[in-house]
């Protein structure tokens, strides 16, 4: 085999077949379908795992990444949450999708779980769509025995755009040991001001280094974060991340 | 010219490509001349599920020659690596390990569990 022989025209995987049974405009540039699976059964996952939809582009197809954000307790429809990126030609097929369109997707995949929870709190960072993985990760840690305190911080340029915003105020009504800080702050500066409060918070906030974090977002920034934790003291793998 | 030689864990029949780097990039997926890469671009499956984004380990790797004339491995790929099954000490993700040499000989062993057995588990 070399480089001159052209590959397949496909390549067979493992897929299984979803069906758009709603969707849910957050904002207008995102949105939430929710998906059930062609086969009738329930699709088994773990919180913080995400699919791989096989998106068609022209005559060839790729595979790209989308987090769950919903509860795998839930019994209906699974949900996958995403926002229109400059030239991003899969998440416009995502958009393009109707109620009753399927899709094929492979997995659940990902190592980006909960851990065993440590004796003092779960610290969770996101930013806008990022929660997806997020959201079921709190409710997860939120039913743990015993519960940890757990503390989110949570950035988006406006209001519309932090997404299940009720839902995470009720949070901190009925779970007594969860605590969020919403932030809205303008886009170019969201992984400044949650570098700044995470440090004001568990870096120079108290001397306890036995905390776990769990931080998703997009780029460069959460690799700051992640850096900000562990050089102060914190255990690397303590420090879980999923960059997008 | 590089080759790769690639074996299948499961008992698929071994692929060997043969290749130039200074082609890269082959494929769409993965870093420019990295393992994934190579084998997408001359029709060998490889598992990709975060498209080769280094964000998950599905493209998970057993160098079992050549693992020093493979470009660096990030924190970020050693920390994927760490919630891999079946990590060995010459564990890469193929989206990330590029082959610059051009006569460089690799051997790699794709895992039974990198194989896409999930799917198969995930329905209740």
């Amino acid at each position: 085999m070399t480089a001159e022989q052209p590959p397949p025209a496909s390549i067979k995987r493992g897929t299984m077949n979803a069906r758009v049974e709603r969707i849910f405009d957050h904002a207008s540039d995102t949105r939430s379908l929710f998906l059930s699976l062609a086969s009738g059964k329930h699709l088994r996952f773990v919180p913080g795992q995400f699919i791989s939809i096989t998106i068609p582009l022209g005559d060839e197809t790729r595979s790209r990444p989308y987090s769950i954000a919903s509860d795998p307790g839930d019994r209906g429809p699974f949900e996958i949450c995403f926002n229109r990126v400059a030239g991003g030609r899969g998440v416009q097929w995502l958009f393009d999708r109707r109620v009753g369109d399927t899709l094929d997707f492979s997995g659940p995949f990902g190592a980006f779980t909960l851990a065993p929870a440590p004796d003092s709190e779960n610290g969770f960072i996101a930013e806008g769509t990022a929660i997806a993985p997020i959201r079921p990760m709190l409710k997860q840690a939120i039913a743990a025995s015993p519960t940890p305190r757990i503390h989110l911080i949570y950035a988006a340029p406006d209001r519309e755009h932090l997404l299940y915003a009720a839902e995470l105020d009720a949070l901190t009504r009925t779970a007594p040991n969860f605590s969020y800080e919403p932030v809205i702050v303008p886009a170019d500066q969201i992984y400044d001001r949650l570098f700044e409060m995470a440090q004001a918070r568990w870096v120079v906030g108290d001397a306890d280094r036995t905390r776990h974090f769990y931080i998703c977002g997009v780029g460069k920034g959460v690799i700051r974060l992640r850096d900000l934790l562990r050089t102060a003291g914190y255990e690397r793998r303590a420090v879980h991340y999923e960059q997008w | 010219m590089a080759k790769l030689r690639i074996q299948f864990e499961n008992g698929d029949p071994e692929k060997v490509i043969e290749f130039d780097p200074a082609k890269a990039p082959f494929h769409h997926d993965g870093k420019p001349g990295s393992i994934l890469d190579v084998m997408l671009g001359h029709g060998v499956h490889l598992e990709h599920a975060c498209g080769g984004n280094c964000a998950c380990t599905t493209c998970h790797v057993i160098v079992k020659q050549g693992f020093n004339k493979l470009g660096e491995s990030s924190d970020q790929e050693e920390d994927l690596l760490d919630r891999a099954p079946g990590l060995t000490p010459t564990s890469r993700l193929g989206c990330q390990a590029v082959i610059e040499d051009p006569n460089a000989e690799i051997v790699v062993v794709i895992p039974r569990y990198t194989i896409n057995q999930v799917s198969e588990a995930a329905e209740e």
